[in-house]
């Protein structure tokens, strides 16, 4: 495996929001009408033409002062992939060799089980085309030797993207060198993530970041248990039928009961 | 930057004040980064929480147009516990130097201040000198008039009290500030400086950055490596803008502009060549006369001879006491002084310090020529808010011009690099490079100069005209920058002999008709030109160095020799025989910039290439010494704090000076005195403002405002203000409200953050707010207007800078108290 | 239709429309819930022009059409099925005879209680299937809960589709003679006799007309 990484060192972002421009560049996704709404954060949230948002948060300290907290939010391209699990239709969602989750538009119906199952709360349903639209880790960039378009623009050198091991090495020597709360967020969960964060503060500090993220248990019970149950369940009904016809026959109307 | 970018990768202090490069310099935190990575410290300081403060280990706030006070206690802290580093002071600044008996300063004034033109009389501020005419030293720092006394004296009353009542920074801040920053007085710890408008735009703005100079002198931190005093220039070519003389007051190669009053090329030079008896003191403008003589070359060509001056009587010649200043331009212009205005690449209505008033000086005019990439408010000014069309005489050309990556050419930026560009792809419709332009311009004015006559027409006729390749009818079809470059530079029109020192061997170092390989060879007798004498070394014999993309790094320090090409002759780190020691040791061993081999320099370019010892390092002055006192300045040879125009206190906790006393004022103070007005201390405008930029847009915006993608993530004018205040005036988050001026106003959304804090200023409570400058009418259409309809029109006196920095406002909710 | 011979009307037009349209939709709706459940059947998308995205959307067009169908189910049948009586109870000691041999099946009305039981878990189901259903297509409760709604859609495919089979089987092979309550809609008297005897004396009384 070609496996990638996309490492974010949240504590070299200056959300100067390059990132977010160049998706849009290289994704073509057209600009959206947004108004000022007494943050810079903007547009508000991740949309079908936003696959990539640059959160502001503001955190008063308890002893005085203020944090400012950036981060660059995305799809994880999750080594098990929820959304992938979930997706009705096959080949729609796909992994590439380097590890990233890509949305085919072209096979997508618009269900929205990834948009309910992620455990990131990434993929976006735009009901004019009614198909879901997320970052893809610029795989058609990364598949001919480039890097993504968000990491080739990140001025301050926030976004890096290599081999996965290098990625992961880096990502905890840097949060051992930043001490304190800083924490690697990515490769402990869902079998990895190929987009991964070199946190400065506690998960918990961060706008809609996951603690403790996870494939939802639904999924499983869904696609891992009631889906064979389900073929299980007409199997043995149809068994069972055939055998009480051979054994105990069927249930006949009284002869000359007319 | 007399540093560069990379270079703020080798500091070990980063001191952020009067710049936010988080968000107007976003690549530069690659840098600040690294130095991060490798240890560094970085300090904010600036009255808003920033992008930038949001990454620094110390942050303080203070009230805007308080910096003296604040690096004033900064200069006092480093007197008091002695952390200068003492011989780089003694022996590389003026700190020894004697200063005229008669100096003074007494509460505010400097001695020599002359009320009724609020300007001073200098002759005091000056050296004492000896028998030889060199300046008397006193190198135990002890004589009461030697300027290391001076400075002292002048700074004992700069208390941490005192400065945080002014600053309304809480003293541990201050002292967090001053710690923090002062630890690279060791020789081998470096701080550098970063700022940038934050800094100039105030009526002290020149005062800001000496302040600051004398700091990093102190501190040993000037020619270091990782240190320095660095401006972040606003956009991507202004270093070479001031280079090739975008200002009224030099010419190029920051060479005074000539007065009606030098009547001779003679009488001209006499007056500005530096002279100095000490035979240590390189006094580098003692060249000044080749420079002047090669650039009349350059713009007469063969019609310059020795006879004729070299033409120096075409030269344009500001009218003594003449200030042409952008605020003095706009003044005369509402005052129907001009005829027409040709508004090239810029937007005044928008970026002008009381746009308001600039829009309606703009109506006096009978024509406008408004070059630029999209239309924007200079150019619609005739139906902008407010105006009746129909009652606008002016008529208006619009020439739509070339972006940077539709044409080639060259940009320097901050770091003096001179960098080559090419074309990626045509210009769209009938855009035209502004060289194709002006090129059209002079064909057409020469035409009319030519068959028409007029009232002076040589200068014109004279001009020498080659920027690009001859057709057989003589004339230029396409103009081509590399021409343009190649005069620039500047070629010898005879060989030039150099003379070894030890073997008296001549050898011929450029031959006649060659492009020069440095402005050591430049002459005074007319036989070089050079278009801009720092240029010369760019466009060789060897080809455009500002087109080498050479990777290799030999000092691993990030010079990158082979990268392009850097003014003065590839010198990447300016004042760099400042970093060693008059053995020519480096005073950081680890980050060395250049050092003495014992038969040569080695390293970056040296500040001159004499060996070690022979010369003193600023060999930009003639006393070859950097100035603690300068006395060149309009107001004051030591930076002392004074009030912006506007501000929230009656009276000057320093002295009884409120404003800088050597500032020209416009208008006289209170409402309905014309365009000029300005409040201070009035019940009605009781809030600090200062205007700013974001990431997202550039300048006015006339770029970014037609960007879409940017438009979505910053759509509309804002202010931010503290939730103190907002809770005071019952503002929301992200409500409608309108930030009112003496001068005018404009509507905003309410930005209600924790990122302002209400200051403590001489005991009372000061609210502080801010406003981006980037919008205008023309778009977004729900985007707002320019913050400048708000600013005064008062200018920095050295440099006439508005002070768009400090002024007060008020903020209501939109429609009602 | 002239009345048969020796024959004796079992349902009315209404009841077999609704049933046939019941049936017909939820077939579909298996089928095509499968092609969307299984990659390896999404060969069935193929036979939609539009694929997977109108498989979907049929899906759920004809869910409605399921739905709506089952209303009128209940005013068919409801009143035959949603309540137990004592011979119910017994019925179900001995599981009505389908499973061991019994001396006597407890008599039942129109429907036996086990016919009433599974219209009983169409109800719930349906409930359910529609309930998920509509939310699936909507989706306009937040992901965590929205996510729950797969988990029992699918539980209901579990459960219908045992049911459906065993329905299957009973109305067909396993008692030869009933597929004609569901076909033309008479039988004979012997069938009636045998599997609904209390309807049968019902109708015989007047009591009841089907
Ligand atoms: C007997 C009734 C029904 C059966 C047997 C049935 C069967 C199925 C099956 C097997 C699936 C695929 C589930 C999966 O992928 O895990 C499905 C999905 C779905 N069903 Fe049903 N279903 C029934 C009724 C309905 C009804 C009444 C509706 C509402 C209109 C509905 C709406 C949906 C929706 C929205 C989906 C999600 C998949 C998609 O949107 O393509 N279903 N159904
Ligand atoms: S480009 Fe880099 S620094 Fe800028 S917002 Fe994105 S991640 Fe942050
Ligand atoms: S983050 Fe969400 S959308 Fe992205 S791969 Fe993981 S589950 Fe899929
Ligand atoms: S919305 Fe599209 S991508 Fe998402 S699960 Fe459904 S078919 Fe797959
Ligand atoms: S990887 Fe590509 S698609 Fe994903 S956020 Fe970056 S630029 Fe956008």
């Amino acid at each position: 495996m070609n496996e990638k990484v996309m490492l974010i060192d949240v504590s070299k972002c200056t959300a100067c929001r390059g990132c977010q421009v160049a998706c849009k560049q290289w994704n073509r996704l057209p600009a959206e009408k947004t108004q000022q709404r007494g943050t810079h954060q903007n547009p508000p949230d991740l949309t079908p033409a936003t696959w990539n948002l640059v959160r502001f948060t503001e955190i008063p300290l308890r002893e005085g002062g203020v944090r400012w907290l950036f981060r660059k939010d995305n799809c994880m391209h999750c080594e098990d992939a929820a959304c992938q699990r979930a997706c009705p239709v096959p080949g729609c969602i796909f992994k590439t060799a380097e590890g990233a989750v890509v949305i085919d538009t072209e096979k997508c119906i618009g269900c929205e089980y990834c948009v309910n199952v992620c455990p990131f709360e990434i993929p976006r349903f735009d009901s004019a085309t009614k198909k879901v639209y997320k970052c893809t880790l610029c795989w058609d960039r990364i598949g001919n030797g480039q890097i993504p378009a968000c990491a080739k623009t990140c001025g301050p050198g926030a976004v890096t993207f290599g081999p996965k091991e290098k990625m992961i090495a880096q990502a905890y020597a840097r949060a051992k060198a930043l001490g304190g709360d800083a924490t690697v967020y990515g490769d402990k969960f869902v079998k990895g993530t190929h987009v991964m964060y070199v946190l400065p503060e506690k998960v918990r500090m961060y706008e809609k970041l996951t603690i403790n993220p996870s494939v939802p248990v639904s999924v499983y019970l869904w696609k891992d248990f009631l889906k064979p149950v389900s073929v299980l369940a007409i199997g043995a009904a149809l068994v069972g039928t055939f055998f009480h016809y051979i054994i105990k026959g069927p249930k006949r109307p009284e002869e000359g009961g007319e | 930057m007399t540093n560069h970018w990379n270079d703020i990768a080798n500091a070990d202090v980063i001191l952020i004040m009067g710049g936010n490069p988080a968000e107007n310099h976003p690549i530069s935190f690659r840098w600040v980064d690294k130095a991060m990575v490798k240890g560094a410290k970085l300090i904010c300081v600036d009255p808003r929480f920033t992008r930038s403060a949001a990454k620094a280990h110390i942050y303080a706030a203070l009230r805007s147009g308080t910096d003296i006070a604040f690096l004033g206690g900064m200069i006092k802290y480093i007197l008091d516990n002695n952390l200068i580093q003492k011989e780089y002071v003694v022996e590389y600044t003026n700190a020894a130097f004697l200063v005229d008996e008669k100096f003074d300063f007494q509460d505010g004034l400097f001695s020599g201040y002359d009320a009724k033109g609020r300007k001073y009389d200098r002759t005091t501020w000056k050296y004492q000198m000896d028998a030889k005419g060199i300046p008397k030293m006193d190198k135990t720092l002890q004589n009461p008039n030697c300027i290391y006394q001076l400075l002292q004296k002048h700074y004992s009353r700069y208390n941490l009290d005192l400065v945080s009542k002014i600053t309304g920074t809480p003293k541990d801040d201050l002292l967090k500030v001053y710690k923090g920053y002062t630890e690279t007085h060791k020789p081998d710890k470096v701080g550098t400086i970063l700022y940038a408008m934050g800094w100039t735009q105030h009526t002290v703005g020149v005062q800001n950055i000496r302040a600051m100079a004398i700091i990093q002198l102190l501190l040993g931190n000037m020619g270091m490596a990782g240190g320095g005093v660095n401006a972040l220039r606003g956009e991507s070519n202004v270093q070479g803008g001031t280079d090739h003389a975008l200002l009224f007051h030099i010419i190029p190669g920051y060479n005074p502009m000539p007065r009606a009053t030098d009547k001779t090329l003679a009488d001209f030079l006499e007056r500005n060549t530096p002279k100095t008896q000490d035979p240590k003191s390189l006094n580098w403008w003692k060249n000044r006369p080749k420079y002047i003589v090669s650039l009349l070359k350059a713009m007469y060509g063969a019609n310059a001879t020795k006879e004729n001056d070299f033409g120096y009587s075409w030269f344009p010649k500001l009218d003594e006491g003449q200030n042409a200043s952008w605020l003095i331009l706009f003044d005369q212009m509402a005052k129907g002084k001009f005829k027409g205005f040709f508004a090239w690449g810029q937007n005044p209505a928008c970026s002008s310090a009381n746009a308001g008033k600039v829009r309606k000086a703009m109506e006096t005019l009978d024509w406008m020529v408004n070059v630029n990439l999209f239309d924007n408010e200079t150019g619609s000014f005739w139906k902008g808010p407010g105006t009746d069309p129909s009652k606008i005489k002016t008529e208006v050309f619009m020439l739509p011009c070339a972006a940077s990556f539709e044409k080639e050419g060259s940009i320097t930026n901050s770091s003096r690099l001179m960098q080559w560009r090419y074309k990626a792809i045509n210009p769209p419709g009938q855009a035209k490079p502004d060289l194709d332009i002006m090129h059209a311009l002079y064909q057409k004015v020469r035409k009319l100069y030519k068959e028409k006559g007029g009232a002076y027409p040589e200068p014109i006729l004279n001009l020498s005209w080659n920027y690009g390749p001859k057709g057989p009818d003589g004339t230029i079809k396409h103009p081509d920058p590399h021409f343009v470059a190649k005069e620039i530079n500047g070629y010898t029109a005879k060989d030039i002999e150099v003379e070894d020192a030890k073997t008296k061997v001549k050898t011929v170092v450029a031959k006649a008709g060659e492009q020069l390989g440095s402005f050591a060879f430049l002459q005074d007798d007319g036989s070089t030109t050079s278009g801009c004498w720092i240029y010369c070394g760019s466009y060789t014999e060897r080809g455009n160095m500002a087109a080498r993309r050479g990777k290799a790094d030999p000092t691993g320090i990030g010079l990158y020799p082979g990268w392009a090409w850097c003014w003065p002759v590839n010198r990447r780190i300016i004042y760099n025989r400042a970093s060693v020691t008059w053995e020519g040791k480096p005073w950081d061993p680890k980050r060395a910039v250049i050092w003495w081999d014992g038969s040569k320099w080695q390293g970056d370019v040296p500040d001159g290439p004499q060996p070690a010892g022979d010369i003193y390092p600023f060999i930009m002055v003639p006393e070859g010494h950097a100035r603690l006192f300068a006395a060149g300045l309009a107001d004051g040879p030591f930076p002392e704090h004074y009030e912006p125009l506007e501000c929230p206190i009656e009276k000057n906790l320093m002295s009884s000076q409120k404003l800088n006393p050597a500032v020209r004022l416009f208008g006289e103070p209170g409402i309905g005195a014309g365009a000029d007005k300005y409040l201070t201390c009035d019940p009605r405008f009781p809030l600090v403002c200062s205007t700013y930029r974001v990431t997202e847009h550039w300048q006015t915006g006339v770029m970014t405002r037609w960007t879409p993608w940017l438009v979505e993530l910053e759509p509309q004018m804002f202010v931010e203000l503290s939730k103190e205040l907002a809770k005071e005036r019952g503002i929301k988050n992200g409500e409608r409200v309108v930030v009112k001026s003496a001068r005018g106003e404009v509507d905003a959304k309410a930005i209600v953050t924790e990122r302002f804090k209400p200051f403590k200023i001489a005991d009372q409570t000061v609210h502080q707010v801010g406003i981006p400058w980037h919008y205008g009418w023309v778009t977004p259409p729900d985007g707002g207007d320019s913050a400048n309809l708000l600013t005064p029109t008062i200018g920095d006196p050295n440099t006439m800078i508005p002070e768009s920095k400090a002024f007060m406002v008020n903020i209501e909710k939109k429609g009602g108290k | 239709m002239a009345k048969p011979k020796n024959l004796i009307l079992s349902s009315t037009v209404f009841e077999r429309v609704v049933h046939w349209v019941l049936a017909g939709s939820c077939l579909f709706l298996f089928l095509t819930g499968f092609g969307l459940m299984f990659h390896s059947l999404s060969f069935m998308a193929n036979f939609f022009p539009g694929g997977h995205y109108i498989m979907k959307l049929l899906h759920n067009i004809v869910g409605i059409i399921f739905g709506i169908a089952f209303l009128f189910a209940l005013i068919a049948w409801g009143k035959d099925t949603l309540y137990f009586d004592e011979d119910d109870k017994k019925w179900f000691r001995v599981m009505g005879g389908y499973l061991w041999e019994v001396e006597k099946v407890p008599e039942a009305g129109k429907f036996n209680a086990g016919q009433k039981m599974f219209f009983m878990v169409l109800f719930l189901f349906w409930f359910i299937m529609m309930g998920t259903g509509i939310f699936m297509w909507f989706p306009i409760f937040p992901a965590e809960i929205t996510r729950w709604l797969y988990v029992l859609h699918a539980l209901g495919v579990v459960v219908l589709g045992g049911f459906l089979v065993i329905h299957f089987y009973l109305g067909t092979y396993g008692n030869p003679g009933t597929f004609q309550v569901m076909g033309h809609g008479y039988v004979t008297k012997g069938w009636a006799k045998k599997h609904r005897p209390k309807w049968l004396r019902d109708v015989e009384a007047g009591r009841r007309s089907v």
